[in-house]
């Protein structure tokens, strides 16, 4: 059996884990179970997001490749993972619980969960939508919450508005285009887009001192300043359009999926000179792949309720509890407002509407299974980006499993292509730099409010943008410390 | 004595192609497989015997490529090579690697020269056992090109010489010994590539006297290919081929290759503006896109083409090297470029003539 504690550094100290505690009733249970120890692997994890998708304990098999090509894989009984939230183990009785998953096994599906879906890919599974409804909804969530989305990051701001960042960034423009400027080569027009601009602060920030340190500059570069302002969210967007209305006739703003910029920016490829993204990358779709024994695995993910949860739900909204998964695929489809028009009865408003939303949200879990994968080069990672990119981290790391960050890289990879020559993508979020880090901590899944949260895999993006012609480097958010921000900055190499 | 005459000999082996003939600039679209074991190699997972069959293969599979798509004029593709600077800095003698370990393939080494280059140094570049191997799998005319000097000396960091354009010199000295060896073996079209000259304006007249200097005493039919870079499928630069005149007019070359379908066909004007009345090599495909270009576009571009340059000093070809493309996607491109120059051989009302078998050189057979 192989064991895997990941959180080491909760080992050592004053308040170390005790995982002797932990284990030893995990273990004198699977004792008890027919199972073939020698193939299990007991996996164990500190999820520090209080609002995750796992059970204390979750069950993953781990399918055997088909005998034949186009074959499905195929569970086997005894290739299991079992998975141990060591957060939570203090509070549970770790012996009934695994005894329960175990006996679970053999059990028709669907006696003790409501499942919204079949098993997916990940980054094709439901709770994608959750998260694309926080986004188009956000304002009924703020106003059911009381709060801002702002107010629900750590530290209760983005990390955007950081003046010294903004000074330094815009300063290193200023000596590129005074370079090009000596050798004639500044184009007319200095393009700067920002993904993902809320609700504009960012941007006003960056527009009101741009505009400053130009006049202090001298060279005007403020009069052929073009602001590209991104969004996928129409309602941030009309926000951040008042905000930054004193510069007003230097900015553009478009709604547009921050996985596909090139679609409504393509006429800008090869001329933008920076392209600014702030807490983005961490909220797009992602999958997870795991090497375990020598072999490639994809984690399939299903969504699910548990059944008591369920039952508890549908009571509070007055819904019949086979009734529920139809309430959530219709809050999916139509959003909390318009669900007041179909099922005025449970819904008689959008406050009703958004409590349901929130309740749902909050009870929802992922059932998780590797299926193994036929050939790294016939994973689509993003398009136009293949898994043999990740045949370096997967090899030389030993067993590991990891984010592939898919919604990041597509991205990424999307946006490279605007980036004039001297051009450069800074972005700041909460990146793994060190593929180690996938063997000491949790990296999510996790729930920030009412959308969801991974660790983006630094190590990946960085590996394809060399193979893109960039340098992709890391560093600790300068500007604030006691953060787990990370900027990324990419640049044409060579 | 004029400059079409100056040039004359640079300009031979013309004759028998069509008008308009078609050729590539000179890489050809390396597959990811390929990539990957060019990567195994320099991590040391295969052996140098392994990969120059896989080279082989890859090659004749590209010249076949090329011929079915019905290019007048063919290269090997530069599959051999891990990149453009490389596969000669490594091999010029006086040039110090230290570290010759690579975790990609195409990435750049960091070379240095300590000291002058030694001067008398009669080893080769091995350029010609490429060459001779690609005369022996076609009978078309074949393009043999090479990186120039002063794009190799870019590359380079230089504790040698007080004047940079020394050390630019001194590469040029060795580039031309091997010219001299791949005429000796029988090739007849050479290109010299600088693909980093766009990035230093300034310097146009030290890179033209150092590809002077390459072409010197070097009976060949000679191409200079200048673009703004085609560094993973991305330009290293934007702006206007100006810099390049009037400069190249002094160039001893007799085919100016230059990169259009992205930029644009403005620059076409500097040949009205100047008495280029040598050969262009007019680029009609963009290779930094995978969008594949229809016949009808590449013959207007060609017709655009014809308004500062005659029929018979046209070249057509892609924009730079196809190395970044999917096999699929050059071999559609090559197919369009050649149906458009087809199409626009048609309006001019000469008959299409095709490429005459080149005499070849000893042929090598699979073992050798």
């Amino acid at each position: 059996m192989l064991v895997e504690v990941r959180p080491t550094k909760k080992l050592r100290g004053a308040r170390a884990l005790d995982l002797t505690a932990c284990l030893s009733p995990i273990v004198d249970a699977l004792c008890e179970d027919a199972l073939d120890l020698s193939r299990l692997r007991l996996v164990c994890d500190w999820v520090q997001y209080k609002n995750n998708f796992r059970d204390v304990i979750d069950v993953r098999p781990i399918l055997t490749p088909a005998a034949r090509n186009g074959g499905n894989a195929e569970p086997d009984e005894d290739n299991l993972e079992i998975a141990v939230d060591l957060r939570r183990c203090a509070d549970t009785n770790l012996a009934d619980v695994v005894r329960n998953v175990l006996a679970r096994r053999g059990e028709p599906e669907g006696l003790e969960r409501v499942y919204l879906e079949d098993w997916s890919t990940g980054t094709t599974s439901r709770i994608w939508e959750f998260n694309s409804l926080y986004w188009r909804f956000l304002g009924v969530w703020e106003k059911a919450t009381g709060r801002l989305y702002e107010q629900a990051l750590p530290g209760g701001e983005s990390d955007a508005r950081n003046i010294a960042g903004v000074h330094e960034l815009i300063k290193e423009m200023f000596v590129v285009w005074d370079d090009l400027a000596a050798h004639n080569a500044l184009p007319d027009e200095l393009y700067v887009i920002e993904l993902g601009v809320g609700n504009g602060n960012q941007a006003k920030t960056w527009l009101d001192e741009f505009a400053k340190l130009d006049a202090e500059h001298g060279a005007e570069y403020y009069r052929r300043l073009h602001y590209m302002m991104c969004d996928y969210s129409e309602h941030v967007l009309a926000l951040a359009r008042e905000n930054v209305s004193d510069h007003a006739a230097h900015v553009s703003s478009f709604a547009l999926d921050a996985t596909t910029p090139m679609t409504a920016l393509g006429f800008l490829r090869y001329k933008v000179f920076l392209v600014y993204i702030s807490n983005v990358y961490d909220n797009l779709p992602t999958e997870d792949v795991a090497q375990i024994g020598g072999h490639t695995y994809r984690a399939e993910i299903r969504a699910y309720v548990a059944k008591a949860d369920a039952e508890r739900i549908a009571e509070e909204f007055g819904l019949e509890p086979g009734k529920l998964v139809g309430a959530i695929d219709k809050l999916l489809s139509l959003g909390p407002e318009l669900l007041v028009d179909a099922l005025s009865a449970q819904f008689p408003d959008v406050t009703r509407a958004a409590a349901f939303w929130m309740a749902v949200w909050d009870a929802l879990k992922l059932e998780e299974r590797y299926a193994p994968m036929s050939g790294l080069d016939l994973y689509e990672i993003a398009p136009g980006v293949n898994g043999e990119m990740l045949r370096p981290l997967l090899e030389r790391h030993g067993d590991v499993r990891m984010q592939v960050s898919n919604g990041a890289i597509a991205s990424f990879v999307d946006t490279l292509p605007l980036l004039h020559p001297y051009g450069r993508l800074q972005c700041h979020d909460i990146f793994v730099t060190d593929p180690h880090q996938y063997r000491t901590g949790f990296l999510g899944p996790g729930k920030y409010d009412g959308s969801i949260v991974n660790w983006v895999n630094g190590p990946l993006l960085q590996h394809i943008g060399r193979r893109k012609g960039f340098d992709v480097g890391y560093a600790p958010f300068a500007h604030r410390s006691g953060t787990n921000i990370v900027t990324l900055t990419a640049q044409v190499r060579d | 004595m004029t400059q079409e005459a100056a040039h004359s000999t640079k300009q031979s082996n013309s004759s028998n192609l069509p008008l308009l003939p078609t050729t590539v600039v000179g890489s050809y679209s390396v597959p990811e497989w390929l990539e990957r074991l060019k990567t195994d190699y320099y991590l040391h997972r295969i052996s140098p015997a392994h990969l120059a069959e896989i080279h082989d293969v890859a090659i004749k599979a590209a010249i076949k490529d090329q011929e079915q798509a019905g290019i007048d004029v063919v290269s090997d593709g530069e599959l051999r090579r891990d990149n453009d600077i490389d596969y000669l800095l490594a091999r010029i003698p006086g040039v110090s690697i230290r570290d010759t370990n690579k975790s990609y393939y195409y990435d750049y080494y960091d070379a240095e020269v300590p000291e002058p280059l030694p001067t008398g140094d009669t080893s080769t570049l091995g350029l010609v056992d490429d060459f001779v191997f690609t005369r022996s799998q076609t009978d078309r005319p074949i393009k043999f090109s090479f990186t120039g000097p002063f794009s190799l000396s870019r590359r380079i960091r230089n504790s040698a010489y007080s004047d940079r354009a020394d050390l630019v010199r001194s590469l040029a000295h060795a580039l031309n010994a091997e010219a001299r060896e791949l005429v000796a073996a029988g090739a007849t079209r050479l290109q010299i590539d600088e693909p980093f000259l766009a990035g230093y304006p300034d310097d146009a007249g030290l890179a033209i006297d150092a590809i002077n200097l390459v072409t010197k005493d070097v009976e060949a039919d000679w191409a200079l290919h200048v673009c703004y870079g085609n560094r993973y499928a991305r330009p290293s630069w934007e702006g206007h081929y100006d810099f390049l005149f009037p400069a190249v007019l002094d160039a001893d070359v007799g085919t100016l290759v230059l990169e259009f379908a992205r930029k644009g066909y403005g620059d076409l004007s500097l040949f009205k503006r100047y008495p280029w009345e040598r050969r262009l090599g007019l680029g009609v495909v963009d290779v930094k896109s995978e969008d594949v270009e229809t016949a009808d576009v590449v013959a207007s571009r060609i017709r655009r083409a014809l308004d500062v340059v005659p029929a018979e000093r046209l070249i057509v070809n892609p924009d730079c090297g196809l190395r970044h493309l999917p096999a699929f996607v050059a071999r559609a491109k090559l197919k369009a470029m050649v149906a458009g120059a087809a199409a626009v051989r048609q309006e001019l009302s000469v008959p299409s003539k095709p490429a005459r078998a080149e005499p070849s050189a000893p042929t090598l057979t699979e073992e050798s």
